[in-house]
């Protein structure tokens, strides 16, 4: 198996009665790639990692994890350790036993099993904390002492399901930090699991963006967001206006549009194939639109009537009335030298425009 | 803050009324057995007529007493191992495992729990005839484990369903078989439900009277021995001091367990996230 299929799942399914959680997914994740699932609750993102980990079979398909199939391996005899949503610390042991709960077999003397724990606490910046107990650590010891006890034996993949769920803002960003480049320092490929779109755009290599038990598109992060291939990854990452189009021509690279109250607009179709005279969906990030109480010169502008704004600090929220378009248009703004748009007259009219390129076509369904 | 002060405020108030009638009714009774086993007469009734052990040596030489509590104790002992054993098994069944008919097997395990003991001594009787089986205390224990296992069913399902059941998935993950993940994680988190089940089981066993006297042949255990003596009037005294050594041993076994059920309380809190 080459390094690219190091995790190949092949057609898999799972079924539980009627439902199908599951339903024929194929992905290749690399070795050493951080890889997340992302997607709702119910997606099917939690029943494809307990999967991997051995804790459910597939009802079809095969899962390869460095070339070896998994169908008929226990989750005990995996070369994969997971991280567990509740972190399951063991209640009854203290950190060091936990974090060394899988070196029984190895048979170590007192002073191997301490030092391959102390490595272990080296790398989660817990030292001196062996003989704690389990109750006497927080939500964020909690998280590295399970992973600390999930990398102890070098796992050729780690499993992460929502370990950063119960943690607070501050420190769940901090973690999305430190995972990340604990990640590179250990080298072990990582199926992350969230339903958090922020946090896997902020860690993954690669993100699946996973809806009704199959995946929709799996793609770098910023491919995901600049080039969504369809209306429900553009809908759930981030935000989107979405314009209806038709196609009038498709050239080299180049398709020309009608974007109805937007005027006619010249845009790249991406990978994706459309034929003249197809109803389409011209699609634009809030962000890529400028936003003045003036019409700017040149470049494409639309004229609207501000119909809500939000103070954000560091930037603002617009929704601009265009007429002809259905819902209100949603611009962002970084908060430079917009604050005049807070004034008490910003019922009046504003002016928006973009460039070309900040467009993307999507079909329409 | 005003309920506060009704209950710690004046001290003899409605509520502290209540609280000692309550007490009194439940336990004066229950106090006469060791102040009438010291005391000096056969007739139990005021006034003392003054200290004795006589009772006691009575009852430490009494043959059939102690053959009879040996038999309690060596079949409680055993019913109490088997049904928590059986009990553990069963709860780690119904609440780990996705078993067809689930809810019908549950309903047949607990159904002893509602049966009247009397109904449940014939029919244990009727088969036990029919079989030709020689009554004896195997037959005893036997009826007593089908009444005790559903107990120890019940606690085993209620401490097991306590604890997050990843740590058993956990356990398998980091390498564990299912019998090593059993002895090493779902056992030492289930200890406070085992010997709560041990010694209800016991006691359970140790109380019964219906089954011991419906299928115990020749063999008598305690309860049915103390039933026999209360024909004689002047053996009464030996019972009351009889009753007072199994308080005692009673008082001690259920600060163990309490002690015990707190611990299991603690480990609980601590494994929430």
């Amino acid at each position: 198996m080459s390094d690219e299929q190091f995790i190949s799942i092949q057609n898999v399914s799972k079924h539980f009665g009627d439902v199908h959680a599951v339903d024929r997914v194929s992905i290749d994740i690399a070795r050493g790639e951080f890889f997340s699932l992302l997607g709702p609750s119910g997606c099917g993102k939690t029943t494809l990692l307990r999967m991997l980990a051995g804790f459910e079979f597939p009802t079809a398909g095969e899962i390869f994890i460095d070339g070896q199939a998994m169908s008929t391996v226990a989750p005990n005899h995996r070369p994969v350790n997971m991280v567990f949503q509740s972190y399951a610390i063991f209640p009854h042991l203290n950190v060091s036993q936990n974090i060394g709960y899988s070196l029984r077999k190895d048979k170590l003397s007192k002073a191997d099993f301490n030092s391959r724990v102390g490595e272990m606490l080296d790398l989660i910046k817990l030292s001196g904390y062996e003989d704690r107990a389990s109750h006497e650590l927080s939500g964020g010891e909690r998280q590295r002492v399970a992973l600390a006890r999930a990398l102890i034996r070098r796992p050729k993949v780690l499993l992460l399901d929502e370990p950063l769920g119960a943690l607070d803002k501050q420190l769940r960003e901090q973690m999305q930090l430190e995972l990340r480049s604990l990640q590179r320092a250990v080298g072990i490929t990582f199926v992350f699991v969230t339903h958090d779109q922020e946090e896997a755009l902020t860690m993954s290599d690669r993100i699946a963006v996973m809806s009704k038990g199959r995946y929709l598109q799996i793609d770098t992060p910023t491919k995901l967001y600049e080039a969504p291939q369809n209306r429900e990854v553009a809908d759930f990452i981030g935000t989107m206006n979405f314009f209806d189009a038709s196609v009038q021509d498709v050239g080299d690279g180049q398709a020309s549009i009608d974007a109805g109250p937007l005027g006619k607009l010249s845009v790249s179709p991406g990978n994706l194939a459309f034929s003249s005279g197809q109803a389409a969906l011209a699609a634009i990030r809030p962000e890529k639109i400028s936003i003045s109480s003036e019409k700017p010169s040149g470049g494409h502008v639309v004229e609207g009537t501000m119909d809500a704004a939000a103070y954000l600090g560091d930037r603002s929220h617009f929704y601009v009335r265009v007429p002809g378009v259905d819902k209100p248009v949603a611009v962002s703004a970084q908060n430079i030298d917009q604050t005049h748009l807070h004034g008490d007259g910003n019922q009046g009219q504003v002016w928006l425009s973009w460039s070309n390129d900040a467009v993307v076509l999507l079909n329409k369904d | 803050m005003s309920t506060h002060t009704s209950v710690t405020g004046p001290r003899f108030g409605p509520l502290g009324i209540y609280a000692i009638t309550y007490l009194a009714f439940v336990y004066i009774p229950v106090m006469f057995l060791p102040m009438f086993s010291f005391n000096d007469s056969v007739f139990i009734a005021f006034p003392l007529k003054g200290f004795t052990l006589e009772w006691y040596r009575a009852l430490a030489t009494s043959d059939g007493l102690i053959d009879a509590l040996y038999n309690s104790v060596k079949i409680a002992a055993v019913v109490a191992v088997l049904a928590t054993a059986l009990g553990t098994l069963a709860a780690k069944a119904v609440t780990r495992y996705k078993i067809p008919g689930r809810g019908p097997v549950i309903t047949f395990i607990m159904t002893p729990l509602v049966i009247p003991g009397i109904i449940m001594g014939i029919a244990l009787l009727v088969i036990v005839n029919m079989l030709g089986i020689e009554m004896s205390v195997y037959t005893i224990g036997l009826g007593h484990l089908l009444v005790s296992t559903p107990f120890s069913m019940l606690i085993m399902v209620s401490r097991l369903e306590g604890f997050d059941k990843n740590l058993e998935e956990a356990s398998q993950d980091l390498g564990e078989g299912a019998w090593r993940t059993f002895w090493r994680v779902t056992f030492p988190l289930s200890v406070p439900g085992i010997i709560a089940s041990l010694l209800l089981s016991f006691t359970i066993s140790f109380d019964e009277f219906i089954l011991a006297f419906f299928l115990g042949g020749q063999d008598i255990t305690l309860p049915v021995y103390i039933w026999g003596q209360l024909r004689f009037p002047a053996k009464l005294p030996v019972i009351l001091a009889l009753g007072a050594c199994i308080l005692a041993v009673s008082f001690v076994l259920v600060t163990f367990a309490e002690w015990f059920r707190r611990r299991g309380v603690q480990i609980k809190t601590s494994s929430g996230v």
